[in-house]
């Protein structure tokens, strides 16, 4: 063979995985990389889309957002939205795992509790809005079981007021979100091997303490993974908000998504629309390298 | 230190299947017992009763004296080493070692002075901040071993701990099990199905078959004097050959031969005589074997057989023989049929053997070493 053509069944050898890839390059530099680096564009300009021929804003978008007191309200909504449901979906999934995983509960009855505990994740955002709205209805099945109970005197209005709202739309996701949780974690108390409980029984554990020492240290890593990705999802929870409350009332459930939204199809200010959504993006984006950075140390 | 004895210990499981029948034993003050049997046998489950781990469906079980039966695994003062070492991975090796006391709330100085005697004993000082997944199967065994020795219970219980280890480290670990023991004097109880373990180890071997004990004795008792055609096949590598035959006067017939058997044989067994012009099963061991062409088995009489392979082992070889006999299975379900139908009786030939693959051989035959069962009971006569 000539020097020639080796390096040349060199180079197709060292293109052609590029090659193989290019399909999925192709898409995603289209329909991810485009949008964001475009969004990214708009936040620096002026009337972006709403004018031809938009001019350079510089950080006036960001300086504009940072100063409305609303937007750091929304962060602070969405902050606790986001932590309040990834502790409790942690909590609820280990504690229904737990139960599903024990074997002092009937197999029959185990197996129609792991039907009824996963059935929240069957439904859409859309179904668990109008579930929820319905439940949570002045006149609804809470109020009326919580006042026959005497925890509650009167009636609350759950969604339309300031004081609840942001609670009940946060009772809400965790409602809908913590089956996730109880499925991951339920697969990892199947993966630890029995011998490992035998032994702490002969060595004198008590319950907490094989939970302690043994249980939770075994489901670390799964604890872990879920809880970052359950974070980065959260953060951008829009349209259980939008549909039970719309951010209202007074700001009281705004949470970040809500907020760009209404900036960019209520108010038209696409410009700061795109500055709060770089914003999002970033936070997204520290958590998602975190989250990389902790998959690779594994 | 202490006694376990187990009386009239019955485990049946809830579709009826009877894992462990009327089981008695009694394991001395600072002995080392086997118990060994085939898989299934029921003695992973008699292992885990003991423990604790497993209820007893009947019977009693004391250990150092006190009724056990009711009792959680903790306050039995026993020690449990699992097949798979159970170590916990995300614990260090002195972690690992000294969680027995922890749970116990022993104050940290003392934990630390005691896990450092045992590591000293097991030879693990350096690797005492190791995680498990960094050790060797041999060191993971060791720290499972210093899990049991932190709590100087009253009794071990070890389920096959040497079953996860190559070959080599097995025979190592053996050697070392076997002295520790010594050395800490502390009964022990020890499953295996490997029967080389249970000869090599034990100060007694307790033989179990689909849950019924067969016979407890010393290794070599069990070997030379096994009570029933089970136990003889079981103990021993290869296994013993057994044979069906008839006994006629003083000859012995199988198929086209007839061995001579000699007044000995009959004054050892008295009840041999019984069983003249009836069927019965005769055993030899194939290191009783001998080929007729070396000086080691000029003395005996000998009976035709065909050569149908070697393992050459270098100090010994493996022979597999076709003779002219019904073969009878000892009852050992592990038990493997020799390439199918081709041969039918296996010997122990030295070195020096020249026989080779396909020849027709005469092989000599021990016969003061001959075993005899009842065909019907597969008991020894």
């Amino acid at each position: 063979m000539t020097r020639q053509k080796r390096s040349r069944s060199r180079l197709k050898r060292a293109v052609a995985p590029y090659l193989y890839l290019s399909p999925s390059l192709v898409i995603i530099g289209l329909l991810m990389l485009l949008p964001m680096v475009t969004v990214i564009g708009y936040s620096f300009q002026n009337s972006a889309v709403l004018r031809r021929d938009p001019s350079f804003a510089g950080l006036k978008h960001y300086q504009a957002i940072f100063a409305d007191p609303v937007f750091w309200a929304s962060l602070g909504h969405t902050l606790y939205f986001t932590c309040m449901s990834v502790v409790f979906h942690m909590t609820i999934g280990m504690i229904f795992a737990l139960m599903l995983n024990s074997d002092r509960i009937n197999p029959i009855l185990r197996n129609i509790l792991r039907v009824l505990y996963i059935l929240p994740w069957l439904f859409t955002a859309v179904i668990i809005a109008v579930i929820w709205r319905l439940l949570l209805e002045p006149n609804g099945v809470v109020n009326s079981v919580l006042i026959q109970l005497g925890i509650i005197g009167s009636k609350i209005e759950w969604f339309s007021s300031p004081e609840t709202a942001l609670h009940a739309v946060t009772f809400a996701n965790i409602w809908a979100g913590y089956p996730l949780f109880m499925v991951s974690l339920l697969a990892g108390l199947q993966g630890i091997p029995k011998d490992f409980y035998e032994a702490a029984d002969i060595d004198g554990a008590k319950a907490y303490q094989k939970l302690i020492f043994i249980t939770i240290p075994q489901l670390m890593p799964i604890i872990i993974s879920i809880s970052l990705l359950d974070f980065i999802w959260t953060m951008q929870v829009f349209p259980l908000i939008w549909i039970t409350t719309g951010g209202g009332p007074i700001y009281s459930t705004e949470v970040l998504s809500t907020y760009t939204y209404k900036l960019a199809f209520s108010s038209y200010n696409l410009s700061q629309a795109s500055a709060s959504a770089v914003v999002i993006l970033l936070i997204s984006l520290g958590l998602t390298l975190f989250y990389i950075r902790y998959q690779k140390a594994r | 230190m202490a006694e376990v004895i187990l009386e009239n210990i019955c485990k049946t499981y809830g579709n009826n299947f009877r894992a462990i029948d009327q089981l008695n034993l009694s394991v001395e003050d600072g002995e080392f017992l086997i118990l060994v049997g085939p898989s299934g046998c029921g003695k992973s489950t008699a292992l885990r009763m003991i423990a604790g781990l497993e209820d007893i469906t009947s019977g009693s079980l004391r250990i150092g004296g006190v009724d056990v039966v009711d009792m959680p695994p903790k306050d039995r003062d026993i020690a449990m080493v699992f097949q798979s070492y159970a170590l916990y991975p995300h614990m260090t090796v002195s972690e690992n070692i000294a969680f027995s006391m922890r749970l116990a709330g022993k104050p940290k100085a003392e934990r630390k002075k005691r896990v450092d005697e045992i590591a000293k004993i097991l030879q693990l000082t350096s690797l005492l901040d190791s995680k498990p997944a960094n050790l060797s199967g041999g060191q993971r065994q060791r720290v499972a071993m210093g899990r049991a020795m932190v709590r100087e219970p009253a009794a071990f219980l070890m389920d096959e701990p040497l079953s996860n280890l190559d070959a080599k480290l097995r025979v190592q670990m053996r050697a070392e099990i076997t002295s520790l023991q010594k050395q800490l004097g502390v009964t022990t109880i020890y499953v295996t199905h490997d029967q080389t373990e249970a000869m090599t180890m034990g100060d007694r071997v307790a033989v179990l078959k689909g849950g019924v004990l067969q016979q407890v004795d010393t290794p070599k008792r069990l070997y030379e004097s096994p009570v029933n055609a089970f136990v003889a096949g079981f103990i021993g590598s290869p296994s013993m050959n057994l044979f069906e035959g008839t006994l006629k006067g003083d000859e012995l017939i199988a198929g086209s031969f007839a061995i001579r058997l000699q007044d000995a044989a009959f004054v050892r067994r008295p009840g041999l005589r019984s069983y003249a012009g009836r069927k019965i099963v005769f055993g030899i061991r194939p290191e009783h074997l001998y080929d007729s062409g070396l000086e080691s088995g000029r003395k005996y009489q000998t009976l035709p057989a065909k050569v149908t392979s070697i393992e050459e082992l270098g100090s010994e070889h493996i022979v597999h023989l076709k003779i002219d006999a019904v073969r009878v299975d000892s009852g050992d379900p592990d038990a493997v049929q020799d390439f199918g139908m081709a041969s039918n009786a296996v010997a122990k030939f030295e070195p020096e053997s020249a026989v080779h693959s396909g020849s027709e051989i005469r092989l000599a035959l021990d016969d003061s070493k001959l075993h005899f069962f009842d065909p019907e009971t597969h008991l020894a006569i």
